[in-house]
Formats: C-alpha cells, sequence, structure tokens
C-alpha cells in the first residue's frame, strides 16, 4: 500500500480503489497519469482529487448534479471506446471547481472528467456540445445553517 | 507542420477520412467545413487552451481547509440544524 502525505499532519493510505489512472492525463498536465480521489462527508458535495506524484497538489471536483442538475454533456464516441464505457451507468463524471479569491467559486462544465467506475481510467474530455456550458459555471452558495 | 495551399472549394483530406473543405474566406477570415466520422471529435485550438488554463488556475497547491468550500463555513453557535446539502 503506498502512503502519501496529504499535509504536514496527515498520513492517507492510498488504496487502490480510490486511484483514478488517466492515460493522457488532464488537460495541462499530460505528465501526471494517476490520481487518488478523496472525499470528506463534511465535504459533500466536494472532492478532492489529488496528484499521485510525491506532490499535494490536485483539484476541488464536484458531481455536476450538484451543480448543474441540468448537465447533459455529448461525449464523442471515441472519449465513450476510449474509456470503455457501455452506458451512461459506468460513468462518473466530476467537473473542476475553481475556488476564486474573493470567496466565490465556479465550476468548468466545458471539458468534464469522465471515470468508468469499473476500471478507474479517466480522461478530461470535450462534448461535442461544449459551446453550450460554461468554462465558469458559478457555484451557488450552499444552503449554510442561519 | 505540412503547409498547403487551397482555394475556396477546394479540400484537404486527412487519414483517408478527413475532409477539410474551404467553404469561403473573406480578408483573413476562412470558414472551414469539416467532414469526420462521428466517433472523430473536432474542436476549436482555443477550447483546448481554454480548459488547459482554466485547470492551470484550478489547480491547488494542497488540499483546502473544509471551510475554504463554498457553504461550507462553520455554522453560528446559535443555528438550528437542518439545512439539507445537496
Amino acid at each position: 500500500m503506498k502512503t502519501v502525505e496529504a499535509n504536514e499532519t496527515e498520513n492517507l493510505t492510498v488504496r487502490k480503489e480510490n486511484i483514478i489512472t488517466f492515460p493522457l492525463g488532464l488537460l495541462g498536465f499530460e505528465g501526471v497519469k494517476q490520481y487518488v480521489l478523496l472525499a470528506n462527508p463534511e465535504e459533500k458535495p466536494f472532492l478532492w482529487l489529488q496528484m499521485l506524484d510525491q506532490s499535494t497538489q490536485g483539484f476541488v471536483v464536484i458531481s455536476p448534479s450538484s451543480a448543474a442538475p441540468d448537465y447533459a454533456p455529448d461525449i464523442s464516441q471515441q472519449d465513450v471506446e476510449f474509456l470503455g464505457i457501455k452506458g451512461p451507468g459506468d460513468a462518473i463524471v466530476l467537473n473542476i471547481v475553481t475556488l476564486h479569491p474573493n470567496g466565490e467559486a465556479t465550476v468548468n462544465l466545458k471539458g468534464p472528467i469522465v471515470i468508468n467506475r469499473y476500471t478507474l481510467v479517466g480522461k478530461q474530455v470535450i462534448p461535442a456540445n461544449v459551446q453550450s456550458f460554461s468554462l465558469r459555471h458559478p457555484l451557488a452558495p450552499l444552503p449554510v445553517a442561519a | 507542420m505540412l503547409v498547403l495551399s487551397r482555394k475556396v472549394n477546394e479540400n484537404i483530406v486527412i487519414d483517408g477520412r478527413i475532409v477539410v473543405k474551404v467553404v469561403r474566406t473573406e480578408g483573413n477570415f476562412v470558414k472551414l467545413g469539416i467532414e469526420a466520422p462521428a466517433n472523430v471529435p473536432v474542436h476549436r485550438q482555443e477550447i483546448y487552451d481554454e480548459i488547459q488554463k482554466n485547470n492551470q488556475s484550478a489547480l491547488s497547491a494542497g488540499r483546502p481547509p473544509t471551510s475554504r468550500l463554498p457553504g461550507k463555513k462553520p455554522a453560528r453557535p446559535d443555528s438550528k440544524p437542518g439545512n439539507s446539502s445537496p
């Protein structure tokens, strides 16, 4: 089992069922092929996709069902075949969140991350209907206890 | 890079199955038609560049503390529980 330091005080034990392989990396980060997807129940619906490369770098990601319930990216046949996906149920879709310095957050709907839930192989894809989506879709503030 | 000169209505064939047609030109502007099998994605380059830049600005050096995430500020002591989260 590999151990990854998430920060100075926490050692994570990485289990292979959390490891996602991106044969092509992510756009702009083609050299990093392996990530670990972590969830803290207190942070739901946000997840943390961390590079498995000795760094602690990563991306906050979110399932689009939380941020954009009508989101319907049209994944190309080439990407479907690349990922070995047989139907929509095989796919986990996650979108990258940007936390802006002013406290606002936006989510990239143009370049979703699609993962085959059985093989844990993923790719950042550009859907055929990319023009319909925003690169910086605002995340509505989630309800905070008043 | 292979550089080919084409006139309007002339075509280029890539890999024997992707056809790029010069539909119209007007000054610096070229309208291209792309015929490709449905399984071949075709996009303007700017899309790749935009997503790459967005990834770069979204990258976090380390896992953000929970309080940094939208809607996850610690509740006030007199708050009532029960707001549902998505």
